[in-house]
């Protein structure tokens, strides 16, 4: 049976009933917005769209890269849509959200990477009638492009977060077009433009990293500013992405944390289900 | 009578296997208890009675692929 023998009993979710997940997809659906959770087939979706919280894939659902890990249609995108930013703001207003996650696909196809579309979706939902939203973006690395990166800061989200993903020596394997040493330039990049932002990133554990490398990206990313980080264990979404090499154990998570709370991070999130952005407005 | 199916994800999941019926028709649930397991490429899930009541029908066997929508039991919530 398909994952099953492989797979570690810690390793199961519960299916939530809900009315609130009907609620969400429907309208997710009426705005026709796409979100990471179902392009990426998290398994966190029962509980994310139960408590109505979604992170927002803009910029289309197709990327320009070919990372081995992920399940996002790759190919050449569509235009952007300029209701995009519009729309957001009206899912978030009907699903009362206090926090809004925004990522998008990698968009190398257009002259900022996608940046103005960052920016026009923090202006919109920081214009937005009614409560404030805290808005966290999660981009892409804009191919080190500085212009693009001081724009998205420029527009003050309170969250920056750029995800490193893995250890350096495996990115040929897992972000062939990514280059390691460019995405942490980012968040020091960031940090150094708006030193009172909170930047934020994430590796995803499973591919064969060891614990030393774990630990030296951890002490890299703090090198460069970064305030938060989360690791959480790779899941391969089908057949068609890069298997699993093993099962990062609970226990191994937490010493993670205790690591990364040592050397001073303002949060580390650390656990076999934890995504980037998951539960983040409850913490 | 409750349908309890294979909830929509609208996640481009092509189907998850029944992987084990931790009831058989005859039992008595709890709402909340879990049902069944289901495997897909990339988590196990359990799927919770939405109901407490007899089970009348598991509607899949082991190992058989299900899809969004899919009937997977019937519960009678009626006090037996």
């Amino acid at each position: 049976m398909r994952g099953l023998e492989q797979r570690p009993a810690w390793l199961k979710k519960s299916i939530i009933n809900s009315p609130a997940i009907g609620t969400t997809m429907a309208v997710l659906k009426e705005y026709g917005l796409n979100t990471v959770c179902q392009s990426a087939r998290c398994p966190n979706i029962f509980d994310c769209f139960s408590r109505k919280t979604a992170t927002f894939l803009i910029l289309g659902n197709t990327c320009t890269r070919n990372c081995s890990f992920c399940a996002v249609k790759k190919g050449r995108p569509a235009n952007a849509d300029v209701d995009e930013p519009q729309h957001i703001v009206e899912a978030v207003s009907v699903l009362g959200l206090s926090h809004v996650v925004i990522t998008s696909v990698t968009r190398d196809d257009l002259p900022d990477g996608g940046a103005g579309q960052f920016v026009k979706t923090i202006e919109a939902l920081k214009n937005k009638k009614g409560d404030a939203v805290e808005i966290e973006v999660l981009v892409p690395d804009f191919k080190g492009d500085r212009e693009a990166l001081e724009a998205v800061v420029g527009a003050s989200p309170d969250i920056f977060s750029h995800n490193i993903e893995t250890v350096p020596r495996l990115y040929r394997a897992i972000r062939p077009q990514a280059d390691y040493n460019r995405s942490l330039e980012a968040l020091r990049f960031a940090k150094e433009i708006k030193p009172d932002l909170c930047t934020k990133s994430g590796v995803m554990a499973g591919f064969g990293e060891t614990k030393s490398e774990v630990v030296s990206v951890m002490a890299g990313l703090k090198a460069a500013g970064c305030d938060i980080f989360t690791i959480g264990q790779y899941l391969r979404p089908s057949t068609e992405q890069i298997a699993v090499e093993r099962f990062v154990t609970p226990d191994e998570f937490l010493g993670f944390k205790k690591i990364g709370l040592e050397m001073g991070f303002e949060k580390i999130e650390s656990g076999p289900f934890v995504r980037s952005s998951y539960r983040e407005a409850k913490t | 009578m409750t349908e309890v199916k294979v909830p929509d994800l609208g996640t481009g999941v092509e189907g998850a296997t029944v992987s084990m019926w931790h009831y058989t028709p005859g039992d008595t649930v709890k709402q909340d208890d879990n049902l069944v397991e289901l495997v897909t490429d990339k988590a196990t899930f359990e799927v919770p009675s939405p109901v407490s009541g007899k089970v009348i029908e598991t509607a899949i066997p082991e190992g058989s692929v299900v899809r969004a929508g899919d009937l997977l039991a019937i519960i009678d919530e009626r006090p037996q």
